[in-house]
């Protein structure tokens, strides 16, 4: 009897251990990073963009830019339109990035010059946009290309956290190990670090804010620093709409000399 | 003095105290010297040229750079050459820790924007190696079309390329051009590959210098000590002369291994100076014993000693003293290592001083009075003329019977002097230090022919608002001095905004070279700039501007690293300044060529004002000395004549003056004054002793002259040696030192002499109780 007992006992812990354990403790570090992947981000979505850079000297860029965004599954279409500084007001950026992983293609349209530029670049770990950030780091890096193991389990700021590090497929990256702080069961990163070839930390990713809007997180306020070069950028996003489907033509030339008119 | 009889009566003491003192100084020495050889420690860093200099430095990142410099036989566009380009890039960082991995410059890091056919291409010129013709043949067109690249990273010929890495300024970086040299070797076949850049001048010089002057000294000093052998006639005085040397060396050194300031190249000079001033006053010493025990030859030891120091006291250590004063005048230089050196050598040439008068009469103690061989009684013995040596003699007659015809030729050689001294160019040159057949020299004339050049100077501008480097007239005022200044034949290229401004219009013109300008709209220039840095590398636009647009920077690559040339460039930007300022835009200079500009100006500025003041000094003390302001002037006639000649030698044979030279002229006034104190000195003796003015003269000729020669030989011929140095710079310290040591020597016993007998005839000379003078203008 007492044998059964302790058998029931035991049973009965492991279940409670399966039921209220998160569901990310069995899963594996890939796994994790693709639900991340995919998350959903909603198919469209338009917000204010206010960029910070801040050089090894302390001193600050603020950008403004309108934002819109639009995926079908396919293509992720950006459209982003510069608000402020004064002297770069209207210059817009249009950016198509196709999930088959051939390269994003971009224009560019200069206000000044009334024409608009295809850029011919293969840029994915170029730096976005002159920042800190790369284009890779804005979400579209594809799980497939590192290796991922969940290191440790968490709690940061009362949320469980899975601890995963990624390891590139590729050695030749510039960062060849990052550490991403990934909420378990929402997805979403709170912190990341990238380390360098010698094992030094190379950058920091900070989340400061993110709030569901319309059932979707969304990430308004982070700060990529590189801690080697002592620069920073943030990214603040104010205004954020999903849901206002855009006409497939919206993403276009013309709108770009346009302006951010709907 | 009686102190100093005292003292010398204890002879083993002295040798004992001098042994002790010496093993704690050497020890001292061994222990904790240390040699500075960064260049940055050498800068005034409160001096506002220097302080505005690192702020720029750090501003946008400027930094020397080694260059290394490939070359293909027939053109670098070959899949090996590429291959080669791109491995040394990438590992360059990780083999050498003072290589900045962010700081590498090459074709395979440099992004190529072009525009073709309304699209705008941001790609790196080569990733892969192109193997086939084709792929080759495209990388050359895409090089040869891009004026940022090509002429600056790619020769325009095509048969070199260059791959610049950035070294960070607190490395250190002493053996880095050896082992750059050793890795770029494995790397040779069929190309060539040249190391240049200040890192690697600096690098070999701080070594060179040192180690020659380590590897001559010895040498210097063994000629020395045959000469005074054969001179003196004296193994005991030879060798005396050698521990005053030797000991006066150590003392400075050992007091700056204890007090913990380091040793700096200058301070090389510092046993240069002691040796010529040290063997100066033991010959002194050595003549004077002499002299007495030639008209005393039964004198005793107690008699001898006081005889001599009486005779002497007064000269050497009004001699050392103005030496020293005229070092110390030194520390009124900004220049730290300048200071310390002026301290130090003044600390020697007193050390020198106290053992000159110690030891000579120790030795008498100690060995008695030194035998005199009956044969060698040609020094001026008696009372009269007729017992001077017929050289003397003849030297004499010739000062006294003509001294217009003396006067003259002073005269005619101040005149060529000064002519020469005219021809005489400010010029500092770390490379100019090497032969000219050197691998440093010929690695460093391959990179100037094929690229913009191995030296730079960054020109800084700076406004109060922010945006004025978006302002196309402020842009196209920089680009007009750029283009002006590269006119100058030793200017290669020049980089700034402008440049990449000029490269984005024309890339958005679809490569249209008419649009190789800048446009007149500052909105267009503003979406340039973010363009460019969407596109480009963010961290290339931060060399040339700050992140206000408020500071800009134009960096000029000179193909000469002499600060004469970079005077010149700087006053051909100067001549924009109005231009600029008119814009609201004030011009400035940064870098490091440029703070070694500065540095060797404010060197000069420092050693001529210290010459200048030196001169006063020993003008002053000379009257003060014997009473006289007339001869505290006359005094300095060897000082003058010897500086004049020194310089205009300098002139006519083409040295410039140098921070290394400069200094060569301090022994001028070391020199010069000693000799003039010992002469008036002695010829004021003897007419105190109521010898007429003409026997006077020549027993002052036969005595003090024969010491001065002495002197002179003996250092002329140590430092002869040095003109056959391997580094070309001592070679010229030899050439100067022997120069000096002549004319100090000739110029005293000539146009001094002649001046002293004329101040004498005219009774300012001296006020005596006797007739004799009288009786002499009578007869």
């Amino acid at each position: 009897m007492k044998h059964s007992l302790k058998k029931i006992i035991v049973g009965l812990a492991c279940l409670g251990a399966v039921v209220l354990a998160p569901v990310g403790a069995t899963m594996t570090g890939n796994e994790v990073m693709q639900q991340v992947y995919t998350r959903p981000n909603g198919n469209n979505m338009s917000a204010n963009l206010i960029m910070t850079l801040t050089n090894n000297r302390g001193s600050t860029r603020e950008r403004s830019i309108v934002q819109f965004r639009q995926d079908d599954g396919a293509t992720e279409k950006k459209l982003m339109f510069f608000t402020a500084p004064a002297d770069v007001r209207d210059t817009s950026f249009l950016n198509f990035s196709y999930s088959d992983g051939r390269s994003d293609d971009q224009w560019i349209y200069l206000p000044a010059l009334k024409r608009v530029k295809r850029i011919a670049s293969d840029n994915t770990g170029d730096s976005f946009m002159g920042s800190d950030f790369t284009y890779d780091d804005m979400g579209e890096r594809h799980p497939s290309e590192d290796r991922h193991t969940v290191l440790r389990q968490e709690t940061i700021d009362g949320w469980d956290v899975l601890v995963v590090e990624s390891i590139p497929v590729d050695p030749k990256e510039t960062y060849t190990r990052t550490v991403s702080w990934i909420v378990d069961g929402e997805w979403i990163g709170l912190k990341k670090e990238f380390y360098t070839a010698d094992g030094k930390l190379g950058k920091t990713l900070g989340i400061d804010a993110f709030e569901k809007i319309d059932d979707i997180w969304v990430i308004t306020d982070m700060t990529m620093a590189n801690v080697q070069k002592n620069t920073s950028t943030r990214i603040q996003m104010k205004d954020v709409s999903f849901n206002n489907e855009l006409a497939d033509s919206f993403f276009s030339e013309r709108q770009m000399r346009i302006g951010p008119r709907t | 003095m009686d102190l100093i009889a005292r003292i010398a009566k204890e002879p083993l003491l002295i040798v004992l105290f001098i042994l002790g003192v010496s093993i704690l100084l050497i020890s001292s020495i061994a222990q904790n010297a240390s040699l500075e050889t960064d260049l940055d420690e050498y800068m005034p860093a409160t001096h506002p040229a220097f302080v505005f200099s690192d702020q720029a430095e750090e501003m946008f990142s400027i930094k020397d750079s080694v260059l290394i410099a490939i070359e293909h036989p027939d053109t670098i566009f070959n899949a090996g050459t590429l291959e080669k380009i791109k491995t040394i890039t990438e590992d360059l960082p990780g083999l050498f820790p003072e290589v900045y991995a962010e700081g590498i410059t090459s074709l395979y890091t440099a992004d190529n924007i072009t525009g073709t056919d309304g699209d705008l291409e941001v790609e790196p010129f080569y990733e892969e190696i192109p193997r086939t013709a084709e792929e080759l043949l495209a990388l050359q067109r895409r090089v040869e079309s891009n004026e940022m690249v090509f002429g600056r990273n790619v020769s325009l010929d095509s048969k070199a390329t260059l791959i610049l890495a950035e070294i960070d300024p607190d490395a250190d970086a002493a053996d880095l051009h050896v082992r750059l040299e050793a890795y770029a070797a494995s790397f040779e076949g069929p190309e060539t590959l040249y190391i240049a850049g200040r890192p690697i001048v600096e690098g070999a010089m701080a070594e060179l210098g040192p180690a020659d002057m380590t590897r001559m000294v010895p040498i210097v000093m063994v000629v020395m000590i045959i000469l005074l052998l054969l001179l003196l006639r004296s193994i005991r005085d030879t060798v005396i002369n050698l521990v005053i040397v030797l000991f006066g060396t150590i003392v400075p050194f050992g007091a700056m291994a204890v007090l913990g300031v380091p040793i700096y190249a200058v301070d090389t000079m510092i046993p240069v100076m002691l040796i010529a001033i040290g063997v100066a006053y033991g010959i002194h010493m050595h003549n004077s014993i002499h002299h007495s025990v030639q008209t005393n030859p039964g004198i005793s030891k107690q008699q001898l000693v006081k005889e001599v120091l009486t005779a002497m006291i007064r000269p050497v250590s009004m001699a050392a003293i103005t030496t020293a004063i005229g070092f110390m005048a030194l520390m009124t230089s900004q220049v730290l290592p300048v200071r310390y050196f002026g301290l130090f050598a003044s600390v020697g040439v007193m050390t020198e001083m106290v053992l000159a008068l110690i030891l000579f009469p120790a030795s008498i103690y100690l060995f008695g009075p030194p035998k005199i061989a009956p044969k060698r009684l040609t020094d001026g013995g008696g009372n009269k003329s007729g017992n001077v040596s017929r050289k003397d003699g003849a030297w004499g007659s010739a000062m006294m019977r003509r001294p217009l015809r003396v006067v003259a030729i002073a005269a005619i050689v101040v005149v060529l002097g000064i002519l020469g001294t005219t021809n005489v160019w400010i010029d500092t040159s770390f490379l100019a230090n090497f032969e000219k057949g050197s691998d440093i020299v010929i690695t460093d004339n391959f990179v100037n022919t094929r690229f913009g050049g191995t030296s730079s100077l960054n020109v800084v501008l700076s406004a109060d608002d922010p945006d004025t480097f978006k302002d196309p007239e402020v842009l196209k005022a920089m680009d007009t001095l750029q283009t002006d200044v590269e006119t100058h034949t030793l200017v290669g290229t020049s980089f700034s905004i402008a440049d990449f401004i000029k490269r984005m219009n024309k890339v958005m013109f679809d490569n249209d070279p008419a649009y190789d300008t800048i446009p007149d709209n500052q909105d267009l220039v503003a979406q340039y700039l973010l363009l460019y840095e969407f596109s480009g590398d963010p961290e290339t636009l931060a060399k040339v501007v700050d992140y206000d647009y408020q500071n800009a920077n134009i960096t000029f690559q000179l193909k000469s690293d002499s600060s004469a040339v970079m005077s010149e460039v700087i006053d051909m930007v100067a001549v924009h300044e109005a231009a600029m300022t008119e814009l609201g835009v004030t011009l400035r200079y940064a870098g490091s060529g440029y703070k070694a500009f500065v540095f060797s100006e404010l060197l000069l500025e420092g050693q001529i004002i210290s010459i200048a003041l030196s001169f006063v000094i020993v003008a002053l003390l000379l009257a003060l000395l014997f009473k006289n302001l007339l001869i505290g002037i006359v005094g300095t006639i060897p000082i003058a004549i010897t500086a004049v000649v020194n310089f205009g030698v300098m002139g006519l044979l083409n040295i410039p003056l140098s921070s290394a030279t400069a200094l060569i002229s301090s022994i001028a006034v070391g020199i010069g004054v000693d000799y003039a104190i010992h002469l008036i000195e002695h010829y004021r003796n003897r007419r105190l002793e109521d010898v007429s003015i003409h026997d006077a003269a020549f027993e002052t000729l036969a005595h003090t002259g024969r010491a001065i020669i002495y002197n002179a030989v003996a250092v002329m011929g140590g430092f002869a040696v040095l003109m056959f140095s391997v580094f070309p710079p001592n070679r010229q310290v030899g050439g100067l030192i022997v120069l000096n040591m002549a004319t100090s020597a000739i110029g005293t016993l000539s146009i001094l002499l002649v001046a002293i007998v004329a101040l004498d005839r005219k009774g300012k000379f001296i006020r005596i109780k006797s007739t004799s003078g009288l009786k002499e203008k009578l007869s």
